[in-house]
């Protein structure tokens, strides 16, 4: 089960970051994010992507848990960096001429058509292969030029919008980086009693924050669960003749009110046996409670914070004083 | 015709190009026919029975190997729709299929999705049959955990399956609705020559009913074939995890007690009462 699927999930390993309070954590992750939407010169940019190499080689964590959450973004990742480089104005740094001919729109059509009829041989990174091929399709306008010419187009790259898409990048992935540093040195839990903590102050107006923190946990806890039993309504009404592949807009209707109604039924039992056993337990909303895990501030806690706090002023106060930062 | 598992594997997590994933199922080999078997799948908890049910009814496809159901090999692409109308198979918990206002209109469900004539008609007979005619205008969120089993099983029966699989249908009924539920799959099996299917953990329903026993140990089959040849064996408990049933365990307490000569095989109230006469040598008073 995983309850967290963009940023991986905790990683247990012997490192001073895991062994870090949960509030320094979320308290500097906060903090490194906002300094990171100030950064916006291309060196310090890189500095703070190395920075965050280095944070990442102490905590001891494999590398690769850390590429699955850049891998959910890199189709996101791919359209940042083709709009920056394209539409950005300013010096040109290079310039494609195209022309598009009767003979490469012709070999573009038929690489197009082998690409389709080719989706039961080669089943995977098609994606990718589809971008490779775009990119030979655009080539071949470049060099080919027999043929009758139908159009002539040049796309140029500015040295602007490279700049601008090499800072788009390295801050999202440094971002996503950071992120998933604190979920993969912290168990879940303690990011929970972390958060309920940070929020304690806000007691003062109002806000029952032991409540919220509960609601929040259990309903994290609850979405693999929810989906599985999803996945259970599913293949008992398949059982029964629902086919989610045809029907016309009525019988849609129909076949998804056979999915939600046995969805809403469940949950509802489901919580309101779960508070029952909550309250068997003696859970009582408001009273004063402890947490299993004592979160304790120690040395290393408050260093590194004040590093953290330190940093992002110098920051702040370089951008003040117009500094290119 | 019926159904055929030809070394098939399956596993719940996709297939991974260098890791090895657990296999939930493996190197099934298995041929059900469409008429007249009266099948019981037993097997520890977690040795994949529901799993094994659920690919009969093609809602889980084989990683590797062959399935065929009616003669269509089961792979991503085949319309499973007529399949499902004749593999019916009544699922483990009925509360995950139940959904609408009247019990009527969700037993009616199966038979209109199937595009059968007069769904409502056939909900009635099947309720009858059952004898669940008093609920079929309440809603069913208002039923007992036992009649909304009865429910989900009318829900099935009504698209009139010829193979109907039952995934512990006796969990949570009184004994005297059990019996009534048993009797009623004989019957259907007996007179309309469907080919039944059961799980369950209660040996004294597999000696009573059941002509084939299929058990699973660890995703695999350890067993297949009549239930005399399993229970004539020593260890059941140790090598499948089975247990025996009533009359075999009183047949065989009389057999040590009495030194007597009686062939503990026995596997309904009649036969055992009667090999009991046997070997008493009293002659029947009535
Ligand atoms: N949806 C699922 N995803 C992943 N694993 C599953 C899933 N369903 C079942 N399993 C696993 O597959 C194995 C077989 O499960 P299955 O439900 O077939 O067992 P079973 O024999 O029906 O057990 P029981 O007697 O408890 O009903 C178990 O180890 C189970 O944990
Ligand atoms: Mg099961």
């Amino acid at each position: 089960m995983n309850t967290n699927p963009v940023f991986g999930q905790y990683y247990h390993a012997d490192s001073w970051l895991h062994r870090l309070d949960p509030r320094t954590k979320i308290l500097g992750t906060i903090i490194i994010i906002i300094s990171l939407f100030l950064l916006n010169n291309l060196a310090v940019i890189v500095g703070a992507f190395g920075a965050t190499l280095v944070l990442i080689l102490s905590s001891k964590i494999p590398f690769t848990k850390f590429l699955r959450s850049l891998k959910m973004m890199t189709t996101l990742l791919l359209i940042t960096v083709v709009f920056q480089l394209f539409f950005n104005r300013g010096k040109i740094l290079a310039e494609f001429d195209f022309t598009l001919t009767t003979v490469n729109l012709a070999i573009g059509i038929a690489i197009l058509v082998l690409f389709f009829f080719s989706r039961k041989i080669i089943t995977k990174h098609r994606f990718f292969l589809f971008l490779a091929l775009l990119v030979f399709c655009f080539y071949l306008q470049t060099v080919v030029k027999s043929g009758k010419a139908l159009a002539n187009y040049s796309l140029a790259i500015y040295e602007e919008g490279l700049y601008t898409s090499l800072k788009v990048v390295l801050r999202i992935i440094t971002l996503l980086l950071i992120s998933s540093l604190l979920t993969l040195t912290t168990k879940p839990a303690d990011i929970n009693t972390g958060m309920e903590r940070l929020a304690k102050p806000l007691k003062y107006i109002g806000v029952k924050v032991s409540i919220l923190s509960m609601m929040i946990s259990i309903a994290l806890r609850f979405i693999p669960t929810l989906i599985n039993e999803a996945g259970r309504i599913l293949k008992a009404q398949a059982s029964r003749g629902v086919d989610f592949k045809e029907g016309k807009f009525m019988q849609k209707v129909t076949q998804i009110i056979s999915l939600l109604v046995p969805m809403f039924v469940i949950s509802y039992r489901r919580a309101y046996e779960l508070a029952d056993a909550m309250e068997a337990r003696g859970y009582v909303p408001d009273a004063e409670r402890t947490s299993i895990s004592l979160l304790k501030y120690r040395a290393r806690d408050y260093l590194t914070l004040l590093f953290v706090i330190l940093l992002f002023s110098a920051i702040i106060a370089l951008k003040v004083s117009d500094y290119a930062i | 015709m019926g159904i055929n598992f030809s070394e098939v594997n399956f596993s719940y997590q996709k297939p991974k190009r260098r890791r090895a994933v657990v296999q939930t199922l493996h190197g099934i080999n298995l041929r059900i026919d469409d008429k007249g078997e009266f099948i019981a799948i037993v097997g520890h908890t977690g040795s994949g029975k529901s799993t094994l049910v659920q690919m009969m009814n093609a809602l889980l496809l084989p990683l590797s190997g062959r399935l065929e159901i009616f003669g269509t090999e089961i792979k991503k692409k085949t319309v499973l729709k007529p399949i499902r109308k004749r593999v019916g198979l009544v699922f483990q918990f009925p509360e995950y299929q139940i959904f609408e206002e009247t019990v009527l209109k969700d037993i009616a469900f199966g038979p209109k999705n199937f595009g059968l004539p007069d769904p409502e008609g056939r909900a009635r007979e099947v309720a009858e049959i059952m004898g669940i005619t008093d609920l079929l205008e309440r809603s069913p969120f208002t039923l007992s955990g036992g009649q909304l089993r009865k429910v989900a099983i009318c829900g099935i029966l009504a698209s009139n399956p010829e193979i109907l699989i039952l995934d512990e249908p006796t969990v949570g009924l009184d004994p005297f609705t059990k019996s009534e539920l048993l009797e009623l799959l004989k019957k259907l099996n007996r007179e309309y020559e469907k080919s039944i299917i059961i799980i369950t953990h209660d040996m004294d329903v597999v000696s009573e009913y059941a002509q084939r026993v299929i058990v699973l140990k660890e995703g695999g089959i350890v067993y297949d074939g009549d239930k005399k040849t399993l229970f004539k064996k020593e260890h059941l408990l140790e090598e499948y995890d089975l247990d025996y049933p009533e009359t075999m365990r009183i047949l065989k307490a009389l057999k040590e007690r009495f030194q007597a000569d009686i062939d503990i095989n026995q596997h309904s109230i009649e036969a055992t009462y009667q090999e009991i006469l046997k070997a008493f040598g009293e002659e029947d008073e009535h």
